[in-house]
This record gives C-alpha cells, sequence and structure tokens, in this order.
C-alpha cells in the first residue's frame, strides 16, 4: 500500500535519472557506504549532506565510476541510469562519464587556453565537425556557465590565470561543454569566496532546467537554497532522503534533526 | 641557568609554563644555530674543494690553450720537392735547411746539428707544408711564408715550464738548443696564439699536434646512441610502470630492481656491453655505438625514476578533471599528464646524459681508449671519448700531455655545465606553479 503510494508520487513528479539500490562500497577492507538506496530525478538538484567522511562523496564518485581509477575500491549493488546497469562490463566508463559531467571541489582548469579547456571534451568524443561547429560549443558552453561575457575577449588565455570562480565556471563549462544528462557536483563552492558561490549557486539553478544536478556540500545552506531533494549521509548510512523542504523543517530522523541543527557533525 | 632557577621556583606550583617555554627557547635557538652552521660548513667544505680542483686544473691546463709557433721563410726547393712525387718529397730537408737561413754561423750540411735545428719544429710541419704544396703545387721553387707549431720541449721552454738554471744534464733541452730558439725569438719569429688545434686536432704522439676533436666526436656520437636509446625506451617503461601496471608484487620486484639497476657500477655495464654487444654479436671494438649503448643501459634507470618521479608530480586533480570529461587512459597520459611531467623528465634525461658524459668504465672495457689519430664519420667507427681521452692523455709520458690533460678536463667540465645549466633552465622555463 505504501509501496503504491510511493510509485504513484514518483510518477506524477518527474522521470527517474539515476536508480541506486543496495549500494555498498569497500576501500579495502572498510565499508565506506552501506545499503544506499536513492532515486535521482531528472531536472532537479539534489543535495549530499552530512558530516566529512560519511561517504557523500564516495556515493557520488560512483555515479561516473570515478572510483574505478582507485585500485582497492570496490563497487557492489546497482546503479541503473536511464535503467541501464552503469557497472555492467559492457558500459565503457569514458562513455559514462561524457554523459554524466563532473565539477570538483577545486577548480582545476587544464593549463591550456579557456577556450581549449571548454574544447577539450566535444574534441575527444568528437562531438563538432568543423571549426565552426566547435566554436559554437564552446560559446553556448560559456554562455550556460555564465562566463561567455567575461572570457570571450580572452579566450586564447590561459584558463588557470582566471579568478577563482571564473575557474570554476570554466569547469562547469567544460563539463556542460559534452552535453551530459547528469551534472555531478563535488562541493563545488568551498574553494570560493562568498560573490563567487552566489554566481555558482545561480547557475546550478539556471542548470536545472536542462540537467539532473547532483551537488555534495558542507553548507547546510547551500544545500537549502540550491537544492530540491536532500539526502543526508552518516557513517556511511543513508539516513533519510526526501524534498529539502521537509528534510530542512521536519525531518522524520532523530540523526537529521541533529545534524541539521549542529548537535553531530 | 643559576640565575633562572630560582625565578622558576618561585614562581609557584601552576605559574612556570612562560620559563619553561623560555629556557626551552634558548635551547632550540641553540640547536637552529648549530644546524645551520654546520650547514653552512658543509657548503663551504665543498665550495673550498670545487675551487681547489677548479684552480689546479686551471693553473695547469691554461698552458695548453695556447702554443708556441714559430714563422719561418720557406724557400721551397725544387730539388727536394717535384710536383711529379707529391705527395712525397723532401720536406723534411726543405724546413731545415730553410731554418738554416737563422743561423748563419751553422753548418746545415751536418746532419747531426741539422737535426738539432729541425727539433724545433713540430713534426706536424712537414705534413703541414706537404698539405699546402699539394693543395698548391705551384708554390714550388717559391719562398712562402710558414706558420707552424714548435715541438713540444721548445713550447714549454716558451712557456717558462723549463728552468733554465736547472744543471745541463738533467734538463730536457741542452744549452745549444735553448740558443737556437733564443736566435728565433730575438729575431721576432716566435708567437703564443691561441691553440685552435687543441679543438680541431685529433689525438697524436706529439701533444703540440694532439686535440680533442676526435674524443668530441666519439662523445658525441656515443651520447647520441646513448638518448636515442635510452631517452624513448625509459620513458616509456616509466609511463607503464607508473601509469598502466597493475600495482603487484611483479610491479614491486620490476620497481626494486629498476632501482638498484641505477646503482650497478657503471664497468659492470661496460662488461656487459664487451660480452653481449662485441662478444655475441660481433659489433666492430672501439665504436662510440657500442659505447653509446652501454651507456644507454647505465642512463635508462635514472631516466625511468626521474621520468616516473615528474608523472607522480603532476596533480591528482588533473587526472580527475580529464577522466570527468570522459577521456581514457591514455588520453589523461599522453594529453595531459606526459605534457606536465616533461620539464621534469627533460631535467632528468638531461642530467643522465651528463653523467652518461662523464662515464669513463664503460668505454675502457670495449676499447674506447684506443690511440686513433682521426674523428669517427660515424658511430661505427673507432673513436675515444672526452673521459677516455682524459684517461689516454694522463698516462702519456709527455710534459706536453700534462697541461693538455687538465685542459681536456676543462672542456669535459664545460660540457657538463653547460647540460646541467640547461636542466635548470628547463626546469624554472616550464615548471608550473599550482
Amino acid at each position: 500500500m505504501y509501496d503504491n503510494l510511493k510509485a504513484e508520487s514518483a510518477l506524477e513528479t518527474k522521470d527517474i535519472k539515476f536508480s541506486a539500490k543496495k549500494v555498498q562500497v569497500f576501500y579495502g577492507d572498510t565499508q565506506a557506504i552501506k545499503d544506499v538506496d536513492v532515486d535521482i530525478e531528472d531536472k532537479t538538484v539534489t543535495a549530499f549532506i552530512g558530516p566529512s567522511g560519511c561517504g557523500k562523496s564516495t556515493f557520488l564518485r560512483c555515479l561516473n565510476r570515478m572510483n574505478d581509477t582507485i585500485d582497492i575500491c570496490r563497487v557492489e549493488g546497482d546503479i541503473l541510469l536511464d535503467g541501464e546497469d552503469i557497472y555492467d562490463k559492457a558500459v565503457d566508463a569514458v562513455q559514462l562519464r561524457a554523459k554524466v559531467g563532473m565539477v570538483f571541489q577545486k577548480p582545476n582548469p587544464f593549463p591550456k587556453s579557456i577556450y581549449d579547456n571548454v574544447a577539450y571534451g566535444p574534441r575527444i568524443h568528437g562531438l563538432a565537425r568543423t571549426k565552426a561547429d566547435l566554436d559554437e560549443i564552446v560559446e553556448k558552453s560559456l554562455r550556460r556557465a555564465a562566463l561567455w561575457d567575461e572570457a570571450k575577449d580572452r579566450l586564447d588565455t590561459p584558463g588557470t590565470g582566471l579568478s577563482g570562480g571564473q575557474q570554476q565556471r570554466l569547469c562547469i563549462a567544460r563539463a556542460v561543454a559534452t552535453e551530459p544528462e547528469v551534472l555531478l557536483m563535488d562541493e563545488p563552492c568551498s574553494a570560493l569566496d562568498p560573490i563567487a558561490t552566489a554566481q555558482v549557486e545561480e547557475l546550478i539553478d539556471e542548470l536545472r532546467s536542462q540537467y539532473s544536478v547532483v551537488i555534495v556540500t558542507h553548507s547546510m545552506q547551500q544545500a537549502a537554497r540550491v537544492s530540491q531533494k536532500t539526502a543526508f549521509f552518516h557513517l556511511g548510512n543513508l539516513v533519510e532522503f526526501g524534498e529539502t523542504d521537509k528534510i530542512f523543517t521536519n525531518p522524520e530522523d532523530e540523526r537529521t534533526e541533529s545534524y541539521i541543527t549542529g548537535r553531530i557533525g | 641557568m643559576s640565575d633562572t632557577t630560582p625565578e622558576y621556583s618561585g614562581a609557584g606550583h601552576h605559574g612556570g609554563t612562560m620559563d619553561i617555554v623560555r629556557k626551552g627557547l634558548a635551547k632550540r635557538k641553540r640547536k637552529q644555530a648549530i644546524l645551520q652552521g654546520i650547514g653552512i660548513a658543509a657548503i663551504g667544505f665543498s665550495l673550498t674543494v670545487l675551487f681547489i680542483l677548479l684552480a689546479s686544473l686551471v693553473s695547469t691546463g691554461y698552458h695548453a690553450f695556447t702554443q708556441t709557433h714559430v714563422e719561418i721563410e720557406v724557400f721551397v726547393d725544387p730539388e727536394e720537392i717535384s710536383e711529379e712525387n707529391l705527395p712525397r718529397g723532401g720536406f723534411r730537408n726543405v724546413l731545415s735547411n730553410s731554418l738554416g737561413q737563422y743561423f748563419p754561423e751553422s753548418d746545415m750540411s751536418d746532419r747531426a746539428e741539422a737535426r738539432v735545428l729541425s727539433s724545433i719544429l713540430s713534426n706536424g710541419a712537414q705534413f703541414k707544408l706537404r698539405d699546402m704544396l699539394v693543395e698548391d703545387p705551384s708554390l714550388i721553387g717559391q719562398t712562402i711564408s710558414l706558420t707552424v707549431p714548435t715541438s713540444d720541449p721548445y713550447d714549454q721552454l716558451n712557456k717558462g715550464l723549463i728552468d733554465r738554471a736547472t744543471p745541463e744534464e738533467f734538463r730536457r733541452l741542452k744549452d745549444e738548443e735553448i740558443e737556437n730558439f733564443d736566435t728565433l725569438s730575438e729575431l721576432g719569429l716566435v708567437s703564443k696564439p691561441f691553440n685552435a688545434g687543441l679543438l680541431t686536432n685529433a689525438d697524436s704522439r706529439f701533444p703540440e699536434l694532439a686535440g680533442l676533436k676526435g674524443a668530441l666526436v666519439g662523445s658525441f656520437w656515443a651520447l647520441l646512441t646513448c638518448f636515442l636509446i635510452s631517452f624513448p625506451l625509459g620513458i616509456g617503461a616509466a609511463i607503464y610502470l607508473e601509469e598502466f601496471a597493475p600495482k603487484n608484487k611483479v610491479s614491486d620486484f620490476i620497481e626494486v630492481n629498476i632501482n638498484n639497476l641505477a646503482a650497478v657500477p657503471s664497468v659492470v655495464f661496460g662488461l656487459l656491453a664487451l660480452a653481449v654487444f662485441i662478444g655475441w654479436f660481433g659489433m666492430p671494438r672501439s665504436a662510440p655505438f657500442v659505447g653509446g649503448l652501454a651507456l644507454a643501459l647505465m642512463t635508462m634507470p635514472t631516466i625511468i625514476i626521474a621520468t616516473r618521479a615528474a608523472l607522480k608530480a603532476v596533480p591528482p586533480s588533473i587526472r580527475e578533471a580529464a577522466l570527468g570529461v570522459g577521456a581514457s587512459k591514455h588520453q589523461v597520459v599522453f594529453q595531459h599528464v606526459l605534457p606536465l611531467a616533461m620539464p621534469g623528465i627533460l631535467t632528468g634525461t638531461i642530467i643522465g646524459l651528463a653523467q652518461a658524459l662523464g662515464e669513463t668504465a664503460p668505454l675502457l672495457l670495449i676499447g674506447m681508449n684506443a690511440f686513433i689519430t682521426s674523428a669517427a664519420s660515424s658511430p661505427f667507427d673507432s673513436a675515444t671519448a672526452l673521459p677516455t681521452q682524459i684517461f689516454i692523455w694522463a698516462d702519456s709520458p709527455e710534459r706536453g700531455f700534462v697541461s693538455r690533460t687538465s685542459a681536456a678536463i676543462l672542456v669535459l667540465l664545460t660540457f657538463l655545465i653547460t647540460m646541467n645549466a640547461l636542466a635548470i633552465f628547463l626546469r624554472s622555463k616550464f615548471e608550473r606553479k599550482w
């Protein structure tokens, strides 16, 4: 009865982009994620919050198989993207990452020109047939990342020469240049000042119209401001997942309430 | 100590913290001063040793950068030299006769006296005259002005390295010979120009003619071979080990062995090259190519270690950035990591090559210490190299080779300094700040 209601409400709202079932992640013998079940909706900002070391970044990195690069990391359970298991042998991580873009905690532009930074993804995936196509993609991506006006006259200058906030927006432009369907953001504002943070947050809100955005953040205010859904992680468990408003005003779990009110974390 | 103790004991049971800190502070400062002193002393000691080395090299070596020459008017006697017989002819007679004109009282028909006189000129003088005449036979019958090196003892005399006060029986030159030279000197025929032959001549039995060209060319070929083999192989091995190889017991074993290989004495690589390249594969002895192969074996571990360190130093954020937009492993390595690691790789390579340039033992074993009087025209010709040339000269009894040994060391040091400076320049120019 309860299950049916839940399914109906899901249908009413939005398509499910990611569907994780019983996900467990191990680093060697230590278990970092325990039995996480979560559904991430399309065209929604989902925030992962929780104290340090709770596994939220680890779980985020499972969604584009970034954890593959860590030898001792082992992922169990199912993570379905549009109904397809991304950990299936047939799925190529490279292809997956073109579909699921990522923005990192510290702005990490390539030590190349602004243009080349944005054009890199489309180039390696062969998305542009002509130079004009590529120019268009670069412009569109920079516009989407609200960086075009600042960068259009200096596309040939190194991306590393931009300010921190601009660098992070450049990384967002680089991530959206490959036309991903999901954008993962791992504490994208933790290295930015409040003004740059505000710009990036505004951007996240705009990106929601086209992408499913998953953001890991340490700032509960940020989660409250930008997200529609919030997942609270604690000690590798997904404690509570639901509408952001509800999590912040009327959490069901005691631990969530303690964390939000600042008693743990 | 004694004046702080009462203060400390009187500070009560909980107020002594600052005193304890203050006491400790003096001790800490003293320790730091001692440490700094040791550091400065160590650097001072190394600089002194370096200075002594360079000073002794320069003080003996600078003589080799000049060479005493005499300018004589030579009548090319058609009776001694005829066009048909070239390149044979009585060059020696022509030269000693010409020399005789400056010594009117000497009898050039006395062979002993003529020999004493013509010993002033280097043996190379007759070859120089021969080459001039072969090139332009019309000079036969004319009087030409010829500037030729003197032989080594007279060069030493002119440079003040032979003490005239030494009793005649212990002196390299007899009184008569010194008088002869002084006569030429008073006529203003003796000069001491820059010794270009040191760099443009190949080795010779006669110090005044011996130069480093053969060694420089040999070292060039050996180093080129060494670079072409060790650079791609070293980088390839390092990239595989660092980026692609699974981390397990096998790769640990390989790593230990590579580090070990870097410490193997170079003479062992020389023996290996002798046994394998010359013994089994039948490659030529004394060839810079084989020398280069031996040096490549020696340089490769250095390059592998430097490359791995440079690859490791590329920040993981760049790898993540590239992986995050969907680059494959090899795209990450070749489009991002490798270009960023290149300055470090090049620095390591240049330092490895500089080490190879100065390496002597493996070259001795494959016979690159042979006496070879012409520069190699290919890496498969016999040649010497700079360090082995130093070895040969240091072993030669002639006085002239003493200064030439030092000069050769200075030339080698110049190349080493240039290469190391280039490495530092590359590192500072292309190093990225994160």
